[in-house]
């Protein structure tokens, strides 16, 4: 310790200028809120390790065939990898244990997908999307319905019938507009849910819908009323099979063409109350955060998950691109010389190893700071994290029938909306938003400098460097634009606190 | 800005050829875009391939005694850009046909070449297939013994799929590189294709194989570096041309979409963030005409040193072209991941398109050599 001495007021007085250590270093803070850091490691080495034995075994087998086979015929849909994923329990890795899921630990999810996109960015999105419903069910902190299409995720599991689960959020004429309740006010929506008894009646289109045909719940995002829609904005779970819903065409895209681009045709689709997720009804109207704030606390629950999610499939476009430019340079002769012996070559390599790296460093930092902050973070109580972590299946599955009652929900609620700080969830959704967009323009960054690197080698379908060009391209526009974060990284964490500020 | 060709900052003596260009572009291009992107998986266009043979395009540098239009690579610029502004695919099956004969015509000024020109001249001659992706010193190259006798790999040659001859090196014994011309309905030769490639893909490309082929020697042999290296300084300027087209194409796109597209209750083309990236886009698309207009300019007038402007035109724009259609697609957000729009497919072109004439960073590495080297 050096010999100036501190008092504790302007120690306190220091800390609190910008850049805040609880705003920028979420891993450093982790170390001493998280539980034992041994035993979150564990389960991550387990994962990347799974997640490299099943590219060897399942992924790099069949990815470049998937993605000929979806040029060919745009309505192909790759069920036989999905089939395998099921059977390697992919899609309940992540999920609690307490609904009947693989109980690993979420931080662990973003270096798992970083893996399977390494190789495929398409088919690790066809894993990595499912739980972009599981987000959107989970930020409703409807444990009842929550409880119940888990287990439906299990059972699909068992039976080999994969259970997937999509969220059908973007219109024909709003994308940016939903995921931000600032704006969808005066967004041209067109899908509706008309409140009837017993239930909703849905009208309305959903496009772009990542797994749309291959799942079996859709996590529908609506609206309850035309004029007010940030303030009757309704989450309801649609099955396959409803009456009036029905799957539109599938989207040509440019790239991950393995995870189909869905539309969702609803047509006088009624959906019970039982299927519900949330709606206005669930605010109290004394509750201490109004319906729009409740509504975008869901919003940014989902999208601080899932938006670190899409920076980890960037970094994996990035580390792909890189991995397979630094094998072809070991033995591609350019001039007569190894083009890896040429100190041109190796200077873009090390700036595509950095791009990796630093990618990765940034999407850890921001799944830190949603363990700290995030959705899941009473997760990462210790108590919590231990009992779902030793309790055995067989008690979760004895007390499944508690988390049907109306108070468990309600106890989830008070805990995730009207007890959680604002400040919270300025650092998760702006981290979130940082990586997001960081790691998408890496992920292009490098896959450009591949292609550059091999020439017209790097073009070849054959050799698979191209493929993450295509497919990291997508990464900056879902999950919001790369603008609409670079707002709300602005609103979250930049601009929050000048009063002279106007967003949008 | 002017976002008709550059044609008009050349000459105005081209007008007519590139007006040409544009109302073949708008008449057998722009409605199949999508469905000609789609071979190998759809049908080829080999109809318009045609009729871009009867307008003169694959003769535009072909001297006129042989058939041809003889005109400079300046000229061809204005062509490319228009037909690229439309549909790259078919202004690189243009390019490459230019670079061949380019290569003929280089030949053509140390040895009489008329048989070599009579042999892919003629009215009903289809384009030459040339290694237009690739520069000497990334070939793996077959071999040549005295007598010309080919054998050996080469990959990812352009338009091979069709064409009936290929301008291709090959290595003698002595280690000198020479230029032949070969018949690609020779028995020894072998195709796959085509192959599958980012963009492009209406300019098919196969890789070929020569067991034992004749080929015929264009020009003196062992010159075929001298030959290479001055047909890459003339078609530089109609790579750049098919770059700038890119990015032309994708500004229009974009600048039409933004402004019918609402967000937030408002077209976005009126929000800032938009219209920054509108104007990055643009100023990039008018650097690049200035570019191009004095790499052209420079060859038309025979300038002392043009071909430095004429590669770093190439090098430059291809950039720019990488950079701006990535933004091409962002402002049309998800449609402009979606085929249903020109703009993923420009994004593929252009990366493609950068690597015309050989590796980018092997073209700067050689264009700061050529500096060195006169400055010692």
């Amino acid at each position: 310790m050096s010999r100036i001495r501190l008092s504790r007021k302007d120690k306190k007085m220091f800390l609190a200028r910008d850049p805040k250590i609880a705003d920028t270093m979420s891993s450093l803070v982790s170390h001493y809120q998280l539980p034992k850091a041994t035993a979150m490691y564990k389960e991550i080495d387990h994962v990347v390790a799974l997640a490299r034995k099943f590219n060897d075994e399942v992924v790099k087998p069949a990815y470049k065939e998937i993605d000929l086979e979806v040029s060919k015929n745009n309505d192909y849909l790759c069920w036989d990898f999905i089939k395998k994923a099921n059977e390697w329990g992919l899609y309940t890795l992540f999920l609690p244990k307490m609904f009947g899921g693989g109980g690993i630990n979420m931080i662990a999810m973003y270096p798992f997908v970083e893996e399977i996109a390494s190789v495929c960015v398409g088919l690790s999105n066809v894993i990595g999307v499912h739980y972009l419903g599981v987000a959107t069910l989970s930020a409703s902190w409807n444990v009842r319905l929550i409880n119940k299409i888990f287990r439906e995720v299990k059972k699909g599991e068992r039976s080999g019938n994969p259970c997937l689960i999509s969220l059908a959020i973007t219109e024909p004429e709003a994308g940016t507009d939903v995921e931000e309740t600032l704006l969808v006010d005066r967004a041209r929506l067109g899908t509706f849910a008309k409140k009837v008894e017993g239930g909703y009646v849905v009208n309305g289109r959903k496009i772009f819908i990542s797994n749309g045909h291959v799942s079996t719940w859709h996590m529908l995002i609506c609206y309850s009323d035309k004029k007010n829609p940030s303030e009757n904005t309704v989450m309801l779970a649609v099955k396959n099979g409803t009456r009036g819903f029905s799957f539109g065409h599938h989207e040509k895209k440019m790239g991950q063409k393995s995870c189909v681009a869905s539309e969702l045709i609803f047509e006088d689709c009624f959906i019970p109350d039982e299927y519900i997720c949330i709606d206005s009804d669930d605010v109290p109207k004394n509750a201490s955060k109004t319906r729009v704030e409740v509504i975008q606390q869901v919003i940014d629950y989902v999208v601080s998950s899932t938006r670190a999610g899409v920076a980890a499939f960037a970094v994996g476009a990035a580390r792909g691109a890189y991995e397979t430019a630094l094998e072809y340079a070991r033995t591609k002769k350019v001039g007569g010389s190894l083009l890896i012996n040429h100190q041109w070559a190796q200077s873009m390599l090390s700036e595509m190893y950095k791009n990796v790296s630093m990618g990765r460093a940034g999407y850890m930092e921001s799944a830190y700071a949603n363990a700290l902050h995030g959705m899941i973070k009473s997760l990462y109580k210790p108590y919590l994290f231990y009992v779902n972590r030793w309790l055995p299946r067989w008690y979760f599955t004895m007390i499944s029938p508690l988390l049907g009652l109306k108070a468990v929900t309600r106890l989830f609620r008070n805990i995730n909306f009207y007890w959680y700080p604002k400040e919270s969830a300025q650092v998760s959704s702006g981290w979130a938003s940082l990586v997001k967009f960081a790691c998408t323009d890496l992920g292009i960054e490098n896959s450009q400098m591949a292609v550059e690197l091999m020439g017209i080698d790097g073009c070849r379908h054959d050799i698979g460097s191209e493929k993450f060009l295509r497919d990291a391209k997508l990464l900056q526009i879902y999950e919001g634009t790369n603008q609409l974060n670079r707002m709300n990284l602005f609103k979250e964490l930049v601009g929050r606190d000048m009063p002279e500020v106007q967003i949008f | 800005m002017n976002m008709k060709s550059s044609a008009n900052s050349i000459s105005e003596e081209l007008q007519a050829f590139s007006d040409l260009a544009r109302d073949f572009a708008a008449r057998e291009l722009v409605q199949q875009r999508e469905e000609n992107d789609r071979y190998p998986f759809g049908e080829l266009f080999t109809q318009s391939i045609k009729n871009a043979g009867v307008v003169g395009f694959f003769g535009a540098n072909l001297p006129a005694e042989y058939g041809g239009v003889g005109m400079v690579a300046s000229a061809l610029a204005p062509v490319l850009e228009n037909l690229s502004m439309a549909d790259a695919s078919m202004a690189c099956i243009v390019f490459t046909n230019a670079a061949a004969i380019e290569i003929i015509n280089q030949a053509a000024r140390e040895t009489d070449c008329a048989k070599i020109y009579r042999f892919i001249g003629g009215p009903d001659a289809k384009p030459v297939a040339f290694h237009s992706f690739t520069c000497l010193e990334e070939i793996d190259m077959p071999r040549a013994d005295a007598k010309g006798i080919i054998s050996g790999r080469l990959n990812f040659i352009a338009l091979a799929e069709f064409a009936r001859y290929a301008v291709i090196p090959a290595e003698n014994p002595d280690g000198a590189i020479s230029y032949y011309l070969v018949d690609l309905n020779d028995g020894g030769v072998a195709k796959t294709g085509p192959v599958y490639s980012l963009g492009l893909h209406a300019c098919p490309a196969a890789d070929l194989s020569f067991n034992k082929v004749p080929g015929t020697l264009i020009g003196n042999p062992g010159h075929g570096e001298i030959y290479f290296k001055a047909m890459q300084s003339h078609l530089s300027i109609g790579a750049a041309a098919i770059s700038l087209g890119i990015m032309k194409g994708s500004f229009i796109e974009a600048f039409e979409y933004t402004k019918e597209r609402f967000q937030g209750g408002r077209q976005i083309i009126n929000w800032s963030e938009v219209r920054m990236l509108l104007a990055n886009m643009a100023i990039e698309a008018q650097v690049g005409e200035s570019c191009l207009a004095s790499a052209c300019r420079g060859n038309e007038s025979g300038d002392n040193g043009w071909e430095y402007s004429a590669r770093a035109a190439a090098i430059h724009i291809g950039e720019l072209a990488c950079r701006a259609t990535v933004d091409g697609v962002q402002l049309l957000g998800g449609n402009g991941y979606m085929k249903d729009y020109g703009q993923e497919k420009r994004m593929r072109d252009a990366k493609q398109v950068q690597c015309l004439l050989g590796m980018a960073p092997v073209r700067k590495i050689d264009y700061i050599g050529r500096i060195i080297d006169e400055s010692e």
